[in-house]
């Protein structure tokens, strides 16, 4: 396994990806910078959360190199591929946040459990500590007031609200986002694309995928389009969404 | 006057025989949980394995212990040792083989429980947990198994409250429960009152438990 580089937080090489007999993706590449905003858009069934969910540990890929952090997560070995020990795999899992389109909070726990659950018990925090990570997170999300409160009170803007915080707490590298306001009503999507804006401002490295394309546009600094399981295109944001070059990007865009 | 202080001192009698009885009742109810819910537990994790054998046995443990009858159970494990092998257990075993019979049976139907609940949860909580870097018994433990306690209550609630009325089938085995006792005062009395007495008896409990169960379900609705 091979030299890494320090300012590149995501590492994805040529991997490969079939449920069944479906190959879903069919050799994607991308790397992700420290402090850069990419999103990641296309057609639904493109293979757009697949990829998030190998980069994210929750599915193995069959074939490729993924480094997220610094630390390879899974290389080929003389044509092999190889996955890293379970030890590396949670040190690696401590170094991304992922944020769910249901949000996935934890019914049973408060907010404020719902955040420093994993700082007490994952990465051995104490609980001042926890609880002081928890109540600046909740600040900058303007949720002061909810930290005693459960899920099932909060509307949808303001649980996926929770769950930034959460994918946060332990400060990341990187955080992916899969479709984080596809589950809500444009009202409620404001709220949370202002939150995910913020953090782009703060060199936040995110990789976003979604449906919102103005957002992409103006918050992202690099777009990546996806579908049939490539990458049909990418380029900066801006040009990429005004001034597609491949007609199926174009076809796509033009459904916006 | 002298015929009604018969018929106080009759049900006094009973009810002493009914109370002397019940310590007996509450110790197979009480046994039986003790050991039914975790070997629930076990067999519920044995039927979802991924290993096709375990998973095998347990299904065919639930189809038979569910699909036969309690009673059968209950003399076939008392008998057995002694039919089969010729060991004599004493009269202890009595008691023992009851609990085992019970204890067994009711693992059955808890582990179906179990195993719907488990399987009503969201694939979403335990990726959540998996990449917040949660251990595998972490994510069971903390995340899972809470909400699954919520979701499986009232079927549980269900088993809780059979269960009361099945410890009079102990009577087959002679074991002087609640039941066994209340047949022999009315056999001798030639009333129906001993089993008047005991109805209540089971009645009583089975409120005490409901009220008991509704408060634990109270409990846990701060969230759904």
């Amino acid at each position: 396994m091979s030299d890494v580089n320090n300012d590149i937080v995501l590492e994805i090489k040529d991997i490969h990806k079939s449920f069944n007999k479906l190959e879903v993706l069919q050799g994607i590449s991308m790397e992700v910078k420290r402090g850069e905003v990419v999103a990641v858009i296309g057609p639904s069934g493109g293979g757009k959360s697949t990829l998030l969910r190998c980069a994210t540990t929750l599915e193995k890929v069959d074939a490729g190199r993924i480094v997220i952090g610094g630390d390879v997560l899974c290389d080929e070995v003389d044509g092999h591929l190889v996955y890293c020990d379970k030890k590396l795999e949670k040190e690696i899992r401590s170094k991304f946040g992922l944020v769910f389109q249901n949000f996935n909070l934890f019914p049973h726990f408060s907010v404020r459990r719902n955040i420093t659950e994993a700082l007490i018990h994952v990465h051995k925090k104490s609980k001042p500590e926890a609880d002081a990570i928890c109540d600046g997170l909740l600040k900058k999300m303007d949720l002061e007031a909810k930290a005693d409160e459960y899920p099932c009170n909060l509307s949808g803007g303001q649980q996926q609200r929770v769950s930034i915080a959460r994918a946060l707490a332990t400060n990341p590298e990187i955080i992916f986002f899969d479709e984080p306001t596809s589950a809500l009503d444009p009202e409620l999507t404001k709220g949370v694309l202002t939150v995910i804006k913020e953090l782009a401002q703060e060199k936040m490295t995110m990789v976003i995928v979604t449906h919102e394309m103005s957002f992409a546009r103006d918050v992202a600094d690099r777009i990546v389009f996806m579908d049939g399981g490539v990458i049909v295109e990418e380029g900066p944001a801006y040009d990429l969404v005004t001034n597609p070059k491949q007609e199926r990007t174009k076809a796509f865009l033009a459904g916006y | 006057m002298d015929e009604t202080n018969q018929v106080i001192r009759t049900l006094f009698m009973t009810l002493t025989q009914l109370v002397q009885g019940f310590g007996f009742t509450l110790a197979i109810f009480g046994l039986t949980l003790l050991f039914s819910i975790p070997l629930g537990l076990l067999i519920c994790k044995g039927r979802m394995s991924k290993i096709p054998v375990i998973s095998l046995i347990c299904r065919f443990y639930i189809s038979v212990l569910r699909g036969t009858p309690l009673m059968l159970q209950l003399l076939l494990v008392y008998f057995g040792p002694y039919y089969m092998f010729r060991v004599s257990l004493g009269n202890d075993y009595r008691f023992i083989a009851t609990i085992i019979a019970f204890s067994l049976n009711y693992a059955a139907y808890f582990a179906e429980i179990f195993r719907g609940g488990i399987q009503s949860m969201s694939k979403g909580q335990y990726e959540a947990a998996t990449v917040l870097g949660f251990s595998k018994s972490q994510t069971y433990f903390k995340i899972i198994l809470p909400q699954v306690i919520k979701r499986v209550l009232p079927s549980v609630s269900n088993e809780i409250i059979t269960l009361v009325k099945d410890t009079s089938l102990a009577q087959v085995l002679s074991v002087t429960e609640m039941f066994t006792r209340a047949s022999a005062a009315a056999s001798k009395q030639v009333s129906v009152m001993p089993f008047i007495v005991a109805g209540l008896f089971y009645y009583a409990m089975n409120l005490l438990i409901e009220f008991i169960l509704n408060r634990v379900e109270k409990s846990m609705s701060y969230y759904s």
